[in-house]
């Protein structure tokens, strides 16, 4: 098990890096930058600005976010901030406030 | 609170940094915690905190109990228990009314198991006096069975967290393969009746696709 | 105090202040006051009770024991033991149920960015 699961009662301020997949089930505030995919579950509370390969977002995230690949807020997720990624996935019911930039040069 | 909990076991019920991952700043919580990865600044958990092989702690540590099978730099303050076992690593002071170092372990720093009290596990004759050099330290009243069995709704006691300045290297990143398996979400994790802005809430467990 | 080889007992009902040297192993079941230089291993039983600075090639503890240690060795402290002061050891071993307070001193080797 490689995965990082960040449990919904744990609350990291500061930063977050690495090369893997990292599940949010808690509370992170600060910054989060990975090589791989994030998961913002619902329970999950962030407030970060994030940069990331791929990001599916169904809790609350606070903070810009920056994939090379894709965003993806879910239904019910609540994002408010600004999101540049060359693919970009709003569900029907998510909640979302800010600027969308999908003209990324090197795609 | 999960009776099925293994000691150091991959369930899903704790929270794992994996071995890429690096946090720096302060972490808290009131679950298990297992490091692969590296772990910089400021750690609290009202629970135990597992240190794997792979694990770097720089941290000032606050927990109920630790084990440490990596490397830990910084102070250790346990209500229960810290253990360093044959891989640990550790300089720093340990505060704990039990501590376990097994052969292989290495370590500098302090000790500190408060004033010798009997305990309830081992059956000794508490009738020595102590020696001066005591420093006084609150503990709990009872020794605790070993946190193998992690299922006892004790009163979790939250340990001021040593406020310490995070000192945190550059972030670290090592190459490596990725793409494993997409992770498995975990069963809601117990909810202790502890304070805590934040992750009360139901984890709403659904399947990636 | 004796040849190389031999195993020397301070039992129980005797008590020595001063400073106790020698080439044998050690037993203690009694009291000791005072310093302990010793070239093989010293074992402190659970009755013995010292209060002294301890230099050996290994100790085990199972009994009381205050003062400083410096075991070229190792040091172990067993369940039932009670130690105060400063360790200075290549190993120390601490069981679960001892009781101790001090600090100790061994080589950690930590990796290279700590």
């Amino acid at each position: 098990m490689a995965n990082t699961i960040i449990g919904s009662s744990i609350i990291i301020d500061g930063e977050i890096s690495g090369d893997e997949d990292l599940v949010i089930q808690g509370t992170v505030k600060g910054k989060i930058s990975l090589k791989e995919s994030l998961y913002v579950e619902a329970s999950a509370v962030v407030e970060a600005d994030i940069e990331v390969q791929n990001v599916e977002i169904t809790g609350r995230v606070t903070g810009n976010i920056a994939a090379t690949d894709k965003v993806e807020l879910k239904a019910d997720c609540r994002v408010v901030g600004d999101v540049r990624a060359p693919r970009i996935l709003i569900a029907d019911g998510a909640s979302f406030k800010g600027n969308v930039d999908m003209d990324v040069k090197d795609r | 609170m999960a009776a099925t909990k293994e000691f150091g076991a991959t369930g899903a019920e704790t929270t794992v940094i994996g071995p890429s991952i690096l946090i720096s700043g302060k972490l808290s919580g009131d679950e298990d915690l297992t490091v692969r990865g590296r772990v910089e600044g400021e750690l609290s958990l009202t629970r135990t905190l597992i240190v794997e092989p792979s694990g770097i702690v720089k941290a000032n540590v606050s927990v109920r109990n630790a084990i440490v099978s990596g490397v830990v730099v910084g102070n250790i303050t346990a209500s229960e228990s810290v253990e360093l076992t044959r891989e640990g690593r550790m300089v720093g002071d340990i505060r704990s009314p039990r501590v376990i170092i097994v052969d292989g372990a290495s370590f500098r720093g302090r000790v500190d198991m408060g004033n010798a009290e009997p305990r309830a596990a081992n059956e000794r004759p508490a009738s020595q006096t102590r020696p001066a050099l005591t420093r006084p330290v609150v503990r709990p009243a009872a020794a605790p069975p070993r946190p193998v069995v992690a299922a006892r709704p004790a009163a979790a006691k939250p340990l001021p967290p040593a406020a310490r300045p995070v000192v945190s290297a550059a972030p670290r990143v090592e190459p490596k393969s990725g793409g494993d398996a997409k992770p498995q979400p975990p069963p809601p994790p117990p909810q202790p009746v502890l304070v805590g802005e934040a992750g009360k809430k139901k984890v709403l467990v659904k399947k990636k696709k | 105090m004796a040849n190389t080889d031999a195993i020397n007992i301070i039992g129980k009902g005797i008590t020595i202040r001063g400073s106790l040297t020698g080439a044998g192993d050690l037993v203690i079941e009694g009291r000791v006051e005072g310093q302990i230089a010793l070239k093989n291993h010293l074992t402190i039983e659970g009755s013995g009770l010292v209060e002294a600075d301890i230099r050996a090639d290994e100790l085990t503890i199972n009994g009381t024991a205050s003062g400083n240690i410096d075991a070229s060795t190792k040091v172990s402290i067993s369940q039932s033991a009670k130690v105060n002061g400063d360790i200075k050891a290549t190993r120390v071993v601490i069981e679960d149920g001892a009781v101790f307070n001090g600090s100790i001193e061994m080589d950690v080797k930590l990796p290279d960015d700590l």
